[in-house]
């Protein structure tokens, strides 16, 4: 077909004010149609998959009419890296759709819920499947404001406090952002991913430094990389369990997708051959080794449950971080992509299970809890399934990721000696990250009953969390299909 | 061919009906009813009616736009045209003066269902309205300096009457204020202006210009461009000069204060960048970028911290309009066609963004509420009225899909193009501050609990024109080349400047 990715943005466009109609009689419609819309698009996406693995050019682009003064075209593009992404978020948003029939039911106002929701992966999927700078910035705060009202609306505590601290800090974020597009639309005059790619290597390598440290700036804000990490522990404890999936799994990854994609893949060669070039690489290291020891030291002290998941998120980033700095070996590029993959799956059902436990308990504090596994097994088993593949042990998702991370580290040793000690560092961070997930299954699960006349959730929560534990271990057992994906990607 | 009666029809339009309208409302209010259905059918013929010379002059001016992208216009020919009054038709008049009306038209309508019939002397309130809209599009279309100052004094005396309307001691006290400071910088033009008048020996745009461009001594120059700058400074609020602004638009009642904001305050940006970068000084006769450059970022600077510090929300939009002038600026120093066209597109987008953020404040100050603290809860009380101040306060802080993020977008970039990053970086640093007072307000309408239990009404009627603006913000914020290639023919004519 012709327009397939356009059809990707429009069918949830034009699904709004359908699901709110219809949420307004009965939510569950409302769930099942973006649910719906969710595989419509998944299976669209899949009908590029043959382009993309057997094409010449290893991608498919369409492109639009949209504002000609600006340079800017409304266009829309898959790759590899792309489409894996894409699909992921799907996958999640359709699960997280299930996981709130249930998870939400009492709560008020729910039609404006899943219209926010629909609206939010709009945003999302135009992300990572647009090669315009005007349209990916669009998109980019489009994943903001829907997340700033759901937090907001249906969070807990002080949720307005929390989405409020989310929307500054990624607001100031994205300010960067746009002063790094604005910049590159007047060296370039382009504003095209690929050809303003071209056009830099011949800018001034001066003003390049700055394009490329003001948005990697931005975007490490939206990954929540130390030092500018400390909007995501609030938002992603106080947000709804369902939000939290979709704000640890695809969003912050979008933070990372963006620093690969525009930082490293658009602006960063035009200065890769320099000192400069090398030192910033250097310094993402630095900051994902920091990032992945902060992370994981406070998940293993903190003893609320979602912030336990919240700080091991920052932890991933920090691996994320640092697979980003060995950019442009094609294995560690893979092994990244595929560990945003993974570890979009994984601590996404590992929020949805934590969200579960809650909606069960009524309470947050691990050290309360204690026994679960008896009596609530299914809950149980998919959030083993979800700590043991983020402490990444073997056959789960992010081990193989995190494999092919470290075997892109080890080539790299060869020729720079300064990843080195890095590495080293990075294979201690993952012992913690096993200890983190160990202490937090133990005392959730394990030991001693407190709590009589607990079950496993209702249904469909049941149901969302199954379909991510099976992806989570599909996922490890056979990551061929993504791995050959990524790997048609090639930077260099 | 444009004719000098293409060019005045709307003038003479907006004139001519307003002083009808003081009699054509009193006829009206003598019926028994249906007045608001007649009142309304007479303000849309006016606008039909001027749109359809507007619409005319736009599309005369856009069959040829490339031979002839400047028009001058004159009331007497021969040798003696060069004193005359002069009439200046080019992309930019044609797309200021095609606003005004369309705005002025959506604001019109929420005039009459604000401010009621019934009430004393507002036919009156409803002519001066009119007639400021009729001065406004004059001075979009001045090609001289006198007939610009006619035009933008009458505009300015004109708005005084709008802010004075309640009559309680606090607009008078306010109008008091602004009169004395237009009063100062009218003084401060006409010096200037003598000063140039003696220099080149003609007040006409083209002459002065290139008599200025070969001048030698610039001693003379110099002062007159200070005291001219400084005139027109005052009229745009442009901080140090700001202070008159935030009493008289809070004064003025909720129609005036969104009619001036979308109109007056935008022509009187209209006439710093036609006085600044077309006709005046071109850079290249006299330095100014720098000077206004540091205006420019105090304005942002200081109108954004103000509104931080702000507990009436009536003044903090009106500080949101200080920090307007100044994103506004930084365009009007930056000289690129870029900037232009940033600066065309804010008018429009900022002009709609603040007349909306004026209607729905106007409509919850009507009940009382004032302060960010009355606002609480007001999301599940209002939900439509609040859904439209929400809309307000994102295109304000510049966030895609509104219109108030591609005005702010072409600004920086133009001031990264003219060399000048740090005031973009200013720019976006205080667009965060925005993000951080607006934010709270959002906080107030939909995190608290309310004061009071009980729902309120909303005013269905003043929903209409106030979804209209709202709309026109999304729409302009997702597909903004309808404008765009509007004015696009800016950016050529620019080259045109010796």
């Amino acid at each position: 077909m012709q327009n397939t990715l356009l059809l990707t943005i429009i069918l949830p466009a034009a699904a709004v004010p359908f699901v709110y109609f219809m949420g307004k009689k009965s939510f569950k419609s409302a769930a099942f149609l973006i649910a719906f819309i969710c595989l419509i698009n998944i299976a669209l996406f899949s009908t590029t998959v043959p382009i993309i693995l057997n094409g010449t050019e290893h991608k498919y682009v369409e492109s639009y009419y949209w504002i000609p003064v600006l340079h800017a075209s409304f266009t829309l593009f898959v790759d590899g890296i792309s489409l894996s992404m894409a699909i992921i978020t799907l996958i999640l948003i359709l699960t997280v759709a299930l996981f709130s029939i249930n998870y939400m039911q009492e709560k008020k106002g729910l039609a404006e819920y899943y219209a926010l929701l629909t609206l939010l992966s709009i945003g999302l999927i135009g992300v990572f499947i647009t090669s315009n700078l005007m349209l990916f910035y669009f998109c980019w705060e489009l994943m903001l404001l829907p997340s700033y009202f759901i937090i907001g609306g249906w969070g807990y505590k002080e949720p307005y406090m929390a989405a409020f601290k989310f929307f500054i800090f990624t607001h100031a974020g994205a300010v960067f952002v746009l002063l790094g597009i604005g910049a590159i639309f007047m060296v370039t005059g382009d504003l095209d991913m690929f050809q303003a790619q071209t056009a830099l290597m011949t800018a001034n390598p001066e003003l390049v430094k700055w394009i490329l440290l003001s948005l990697t700036a931005g975007f490490a804000v939206k990954m929540a990389a130390v030092p500018v990490h400390m909007w995501l522990p609030d938002a992603h404890s106080e947000a709804p369990a369902p939000m939290s999936a979709l704000l640890s799994g695809v969003i912050i990854s979008a933070g990372a997708y963006a620093i690969l994609r525009v930082s490293l893949g658009t602006v960063f060669p035009a200065v890769m051959t320099t000192d400069f070039g090398n030192m910033f690489l250097h310094g993402l290291t630095v900051f994902g080794i920091i990032s992945a020891f902060f992370g994981s030291l406070i998940a293993l002290v903190e003893t609320d449950i979602k912030r336990i998941i919240a700080y091991s998120s920052i932890a991933h980033m920090g691996y994320v971080l640092f697979g980003l700095s060995l950019f442009p070996f094609q294995e560690p590029v893979t092994g990244t992509v595929l560990h945003l993959v993974n570890h979009a799956v994984s601590k996404g059902l590992f929020f949805l299970s934590a969200g579960a436990v809650m909606k069960q308990l009524e309470i947050r504090d691990i050290r309360e809890m204690g026994g679960l596994a008896g009596k609530m097994p299914i809950t149980a088993t998919v959030s083993t399934t979800a700590a043991l593949s983020i402490a990444g042990i073997p056959p789960f998702a992010c081990f193989i990721s995190e494999f092919l991370i470290f075997v892109g580290a080890f080539q790299t040793i060869s020729t720079d000696n300064f990843y080195l000690i890095p590495t080293a560092l990075m294979l201690i961070a993952t012992v913690l990250s096993l200890a983190y997930a160990l202490r937090f299954q133990s005392h959730v699960f394990l030991g001693e009953t407190k709590h009589e006349k607990i079950a496993d959730p209702p249904f469909y929560m049941k149901l969302a969390m199954i379909i991510l534990a099976m992806l989570t271990v599909a996922l490890g057992v056979w990551p061929t299909f993504f791995i050959q994906l990524i790997s048609s990607v090639s930077f260099v | 061919m444009i004719t000098l009666l293409d060019v005045s029809s709307p003038i003479i339009a907006f004139v001519s009906f307003s002083l009808l309208t003081i009699p054509a409302v009193k006829i009206i209010r003598k019926r028994k009813s249906g007045k608001t259905v007649w009142e309304l059918c007479w303000f849309l013929t006016i606008f039909i009616i001027a749109g359809i010379t507007v619409a005319n002059l736009a599309l005369k001016y856009y069959v040829e736009p490339s031979t002839q992208p400047f028009l001058n216009l004159s009331l007497t020919e021969g040798p003696s045209a060069i004193f005359s009054s002069m009439f200046l038709v080019d992309a930019i008049s044609v797309y200021m003066s095609t606003i005004f009306t369309g705005v002025g038209a959506v604001v019109a309508v929420y005039t009459l269902f604000s401010i009621s019939s019934d009430e004393r002397l507002s036919e009156r309130y409803y002519a001066v309205m009119l007639m400021i809209i009729g001065y406004v599009i004059g001075t979009t279309f001045a090609g001289d300096f006198l007939t610009l100052f006619i035009f933008w004094e009458a505009t300015a005396v004109g708005s005084s009457f709008l802010m004075l309307y309640q009559k309680t001691a606090r607009s008078l006290h306010a109008t008091l204020k602004y009169l004395v400071m237009i009063i100062i910088a009218s003084a401060f033009i006409i010096y200037g202006l003598s000063v140039i008048y003696a220099l080149t020996g003609t007040l006409n745009f083209w002459e002065v210009k290139h008599a200025l461009t070969v001048i030698t001594d610039k001693h003379l120059l110099e002062t007159a461009f200070v005291f001219m700058a400084a005139g027109y400074s005052i009229e745009a609020a442009i901080v140090p000069f700001h202070m008159w602004l935030p009493d008289a638009y809070t004064a003025a009642p909720a129609s005036s204060s969104a009619f001036l904001s979308a109109l007056v305050d935008q022509a009187s940006y209209y006439v710093l960048l036609r006085v600044l970068i077309y006709i005046l000084t071109p850079p290249t006769v006299l330095p100014w970028t720098f000077m206004f450059a540091v205006l420019s970022a105090l304005t942002m600077i200081v109108g954004n911290l103000l509104a931080l510090t702000e507990k009436s929300v009536k003044r903090l939009i009106t500080y949101i309009c200080i920090a307007d002038v100044g994103y506004n600026l930084v365009a009007i120093t930056s000289v690129t066609p870029l900037g232009i066209v940033g600066n065309l597109y804010f008018f429009l987008a900022g002009g709609i963004t603040t007349a909306l953020a004026f209607m729905v404040v106007g409509i919850f100050n009507s009940m009382g509420l004032k302060n960010l603290e009355d606002f609480s809860g007001l999301g599940k009380k209002m939900p439509l009225t609040s859904l439209a101040l929400t809309l307000a306060s994102f295109s304000f802080i510049g966030i895609p899909a509104f219109a108030g993020f591609m005005a702010k977008y072409l600004v920086f970039t133009s001031a990264i193009e003219a060399n000048m990053s740090w005031l973009a970086v200013i720019g976006v640093l205080t667009s965060i501050i925005q993000a951080a007072y607006l934010l709270r307000l959002i906080n107030y309408m939909y995190a608290r609990q309310p004061k009071e239990e009980g729902w309120k009404k909303e005013p269905k009627k003043l929903l209409i024109p106030i979804f209209i603006l709202a709309v026109i913000i999304v729409i302009l914020g997702i597909y903004p080349s309808i404008v765009l290639n509007l004015i696009e023919p800016v950016t050529w004519q620019l080259q045109f400047m010796p």
